[in-house]
């Protein structure tokens, strides 16, 4: 569903442009219907390699697509449903509003937009703000108003970038169980995350990225064998990446 | 269509709903009460003094909305990004250039209807009163001078987004956009000085400094071209070419703006 084939992406940083690598031969193959986990450190090209897909900077080398369609082209982002990290909205609008623009844009009709809309803000758990200005909102009802627009359309793929990010323990345990159910209705998952247990908790499988090189793909089963714990995993990658051992 | 109209739409709520938009209402509002306060001090000359003072303040009002809320729709999507999420949805960057200008051309044209209501019912009250010292006046030619201003901010509009698609941020647009404006509205006066013969000048003109402000002529937006206040006060002839081409020259201003603005846009990365 989601493929990814030798992406490198440099960014230029300050007045000299010095070149910085953020990405380096990545590739991916995520398959329908599967949730997998990107874990790395901090800036270890996570949320680059997102903003490639959807579009947003462009790669160096190497080609990614969704459904089989170039990410470049605008129809291959009408089967996905994105959750940027840490959302900002329109001040003025409300969270009506803004899953009305969702849905218009995914060409959906009016009478499906107010089905969706209300299932979705239920589930959110938005129904009292419904009506408000997203500005009066608090950056977990922020969060949960854009995964409610990322899902307006009921996209086939997701794509989450740190979606627990900001949220208390109830919208997290909230986003966790909409992970669960996207899960059980056989969509693709793909989302970001530096807390492992989320990781654990969600993925079937997962990658490991660090200093924007693909350390390690594998189901989630296959990381964990031999009794270990996600962290004991990840922190090898770490120190191998570091030039040390793994433990 | 379908795809411009959802853009356009909450581009508009965005900035209809945006606080500035009232308090500029509220300033114009006390500057339409000033204009009848000072067009009664001068007693023969009220008609003339009242309908350049409205159409003054609307001009400026309007000014204010494309500064302050127009400049800030486009650059504030880019600022906060919000343009990830408005970018994920199977929409082209063209699209949403041109949608959002949409949008603000929707919010120049409303705000200033309201302010033209506003103008239109501080002249008729005048008129009402002063009716003997209103001689020479048409509100065909009002109506005219206040639909070219409309024209001038939506070219302003075209210009701040064709300096917002390449510029990192909303206070370098708004610089950029309020010198445009002040070149574009002096540029043809200063022109039309320096090509006076040089006798009648006192001074020679380099020809450096000429071609600069003949390159300057043809770069930037002639904005006193859309500006006939002084015609419609005096109820002055305007010709109907003149009008058709500042039309013309108004609506390719605004293409050729647009579609730069989304080429750059389209090779534009947000990191």
């Amino acid at each position: 569903m989601i493929t990814i084939n030798g992406i490198s992406k440099e960014f230029k940083e300050g007045i000299t442009g010095k070149c910085v690598k953020a990405l380096e031969g990545l590739d991916l193959e995520i398959k329908q219907g599967e949730v997998f986990g990107f874990l790395g450190p901090n800036g270890a090209g996570k949320s680059t390699t997102i903003k490639i897909l959807m579009n947003l900077i462009f790669p160096n080398t190497g080609e990614a697509k969704i459904g089989g369609k170039d990410v470049r082209d605008p129809e291959a982002r009408r089967i996905v449903g994105y959750l940027p990290e840490s959302p900002y909205f329109y001040d003025y609008l409300t969270a009506e509003e803004l899953l009305w623009f969702g849905g218009k844009t995914a060409g959906m009709d009016a009478n499906n937009i107010r089905e969706r809309s209300d299932m979705l803000i239920d589930k959110v758990d938005l129904q009292n703000a419904r009506k408000r200005p997203l500005r009066t909102y608090s950056k977990g009802m922020v969060q949960r108003a854009g995964l409610a627009m990322a899902l307006i359309h009921d996209p086939d793929v997701i794509i989450l970038d740190e979606p627990m990010s900001g949220l208390d323990p109830i919208g997290r345990k909230m986003v966790g169980d909409l992970m669960v159910e996207l899960k059980g209705q056989g969509k693709t998952v793909f989302f970001s995350s530096h807390i492992l247990n989320d990781i654990e908790r969600f993925s079937d499988r997962a990658g490991i990225i660090i200093g924007g090189r693909l350390k390690r793909v594998d189901t989630l089963q296959n990381l964990l064998s031999g009794g270990k714990d996600l962290e004991d995993v990840f922190m090898g990658e770490v120190a191998l990446a570091q030039g040390g051992t793994a433990a | 269509m379908t795809t411009l109209w959802p853009i356009a739409l909450i581009t508009f709520k965005e900035g209809i709903r945006n606080r500035a938009v009232y308090g500029i209402t509220l300033v114009a509002l006390l500057l339409f009460g000033a204009t009848a306060l000072v067009a009664t001090m001068v007693p023969r000359e009220v008609g003339k003094v009242a309908v350049d003072m409205a159409l003054s303040t609307i001009s400026f009002a309007g000014l204010l909305v494309v500064l302050f809320v127009g400049i800030n729709l486009m650059a504030k999507d880019l600022d906060k990004r919000t343009i990830y999420t408005v970018l994920s949805r199977p929409i082209s960057r063209s699209q949403y250039i041109v949608g959002k200008f949409l949008g603000m051309i929707m919010l120049i044209t409303v705000t200033m209807g309201i302010l033209s209501f506003l103008a239109i019912s501080a002249i008729v009250m005048l008129k009402t009163i002063h009716g003997g010292f209103f001689t020479r006046f048409s509100w065909q030619a009002i109506i005219l001078a206040d639909c070219l201003t409309v024209l001038m901010l939506i070219v302003l509009s075209a210009v701040s987004f064709l300096f917002a698609s390449f510029t990192s941020s909303s206070f370098i647009t708004l610089i950029l956009t309020i010198i445009t404006y002040i070149i574009g509205q002096s540029l043809s006066g200063v022109k039309a000085l320096l090509e006076t013969p040089s006798h009648e000048l006192g001074f020679t003109v380099s020809p450096v400094t000429m071609n600069m402000v003949k390159a300057s002529y043809y770069l930037f937006p002639n904005l006193s071209l859309f500006d006939i206040k002084l015609q419609a006060a005096h109820d002055l002839p305007i010709s109907s070419s003149f009008v058709i081409w500042t039309v013309v020259y108004g609506l390719v201003y605004i293409a050729i703006s647009i579609t730069l603005a989304a080429l750059i846009f389209r090779k534009k990365e947000f990191p």
